[in-house]
């Protein structure tokens, strides 16, 4: 555990240093609302239908730029393969990239949200309080597959467009299930099938966590 | 040994498979519907199903020789893995150019966003990406363990995959073989079992096929290098 938490520690540390990733990655998702709203000249009814899977889209844009970052940085210096060599279980460096990702993904949802409520004029309700436990598991969904894919595109030349390949049709379950939760939500409601999927997505994430997490050792070996 | 197998499925598979081309087009009775272009149509159901059969057949085996690859360490279950991978990225191929052809005559469109159709082209994603990976990586023991982590984690996600789109109401036919109303008359599914063996037998001759090819390459390489060294 302690290999995992001084992993996160670092990349948190690194992050914050250089705080222009932050600032670019909101930047970033505010021009995603931007062009949406052009390219899609909707009516204000048909953009709230839209409006969960939008807000997803920006969420996996953010995603996937911590992800691409994650391993990319560790193999700049050969520090991966001096990672590989430290004597802790794989599965401790998979879970220290793994919460550094989700913190930093989670991180910049919630510096997305307050926008994507001001240009979608919603109405902020109690009941959406609900987006948090659905953006928590929609997020570690999308992390425990994506850190892993990650290690494995970052020893290929087109390490970008690799990950999105791999992780794209891959965690899609995972993405329909919260682009649904969300929409229940945001439009005020929520079905009794609510809860019975925000189970499901939980359950499958800890599927993904745990294969994940048993499987990093052979990515690491040489 | 292995030259007479080899020979022996070539000819067993050309004669199942002028069988079932007889089958379809002259023994099997058509089906009632409205006008011939949908009787037509329907003839492909012989193709496409065991086509998607045996993507899944295909991918399962993936998934079986990359568990083998990561406990035994051994090149030959890599190379089973690859060459089903193909093999099964082929046959999803023709599950997905056979499906629109059918689709127009039927339903008037190619395609739709429907529970089966979408999942279909996921599976399919999936396991381009899986031989694209393969692609970038250079030959060695790495490429072997990244890919076969990723040939566990894909097959793994395809049932989720078929779970996750299930939510949406389809529009494509149930699983005819479920006895009940939908069920198949006896011809058709005469028909349709021996299609089905004919493909996997396909299959396995593909696969044998490849893996052959495989394996000689490997040793093509092997001597490459041999005569570099010296």
């Amino acid at each position: 555990m302690r290999a995992a938490i001084a992993i996160l520690k670092k990349d948190l540390r690194m992050e914050f240093r250089s705080k222009e990733s932050i600032l670019a990655m909101w930047i970033f998702s505010l021009l995603i609302f931007v062009i949406f709203n052009f390219t899609f000249e909707v009516s204000r009814l048909i953009m709230l239908e839209i409006a969960p899977g939008l807000l997803w889209v920006a969420f996996i844009f953010s995603g996937m730029f911590g992800l691409n970052h994650s391993f990319a940085i560790e193999k700049e210096n050969g520090n991966l393969r001096a990672m590989a060599l430290m004597p802790v279980d794989g599965g401790q460096i998979y879970l220290g990239k793994f919460l550094s990702v989700t913190i930093m993904m989670l991180l910049f949802e919630l510096l997305i949200f307050p926008i994507f409520i001001i240009f979608y004029d919603l109405q902020l309700s109690l009941e959406m309080l609900l987006l948090i436990p659905v953006v928590l598991a929609g997020t570690i969904g999308f992390t425990s597959l994506g850190t892993i894919l990650s290690a494995v595109a970052v020893h290929t030349r087109n390490q970008q467009i690799l990950l999105s390949l791999l992780l794209w049709p891959l965690v899609s379950p995972i993405v329909i299930w919260s682009v649904n939760l969300t929409g229940m939500v945001l439009a005020g409601e929520v079905a009794t099938s609510f809860y019975p999927l925000l189970i499901r997505v939980g359950a499958f994430d800890v599927i993904f966590f745990t294969f994940a997490y048993l499987l990093f050792d052979f990515i690491l070996e040489d | 040994m292995k030259r007479i197998i080899d020979k022996t499925l070539l000819i067993v598979l050309l004669i199942a498979f002028l069988t079932s081309l007889y089958l379809v087009f002259n023994w099997v009775p058509q089906i009632k519907a409205s006008n011939t272009a949908e009787q037509i149509a329907q003839k492909i159901f012989y193709f496409h199903v065991p086509s998607a059969w045996l993507g899944f057949l295909a991918f399962f085996i993936v998934f079986i020789a990359s568990v083998g690859y990561l406990v035994t360490r051994k090149r030959q279950w890599e190379l089973v893995s690859v060459a089903s991978a193909e093999i099964g990225v082929l046959f999803v191929s023709l599950v997905l150019i056979t499906g629109p052809i059918w689709a127009k005559p039927v339903w008037g469109i190619w395609w739709t966003w429907d529970a089966r159709l979408t999942s279909s082209l996921i599976l399919w994603l999936i396991y381009v990406a899986y031989l694209m990976l393969r692609r970038y990586l250079p030959d060695g023991s790495k490429r072997a363990n990244l890919s076969a982590v990723v040939g566990i984690i894909g097959f793994i996600d395809v049932p989720i995959v078929y779970y996750s789109i299930r939510w949406w109401e389809t529009q494509h036919p149930k699983a005819v073989m479920a006895s009940g109303d939908g069920s198949l008359a006896a011809p058709m599914f005469f028909t349709f079992m021996f299609s089905l063996a004919t493909f996997t037998l396909l299959y396995v001759y593909l696969l044998r096929k490849r893996y052959q090819l495989l394996v000689l390459e490997d040793t093509l390489n092997k001597q490459f290098k041999e005569m570099e060294i010296l």
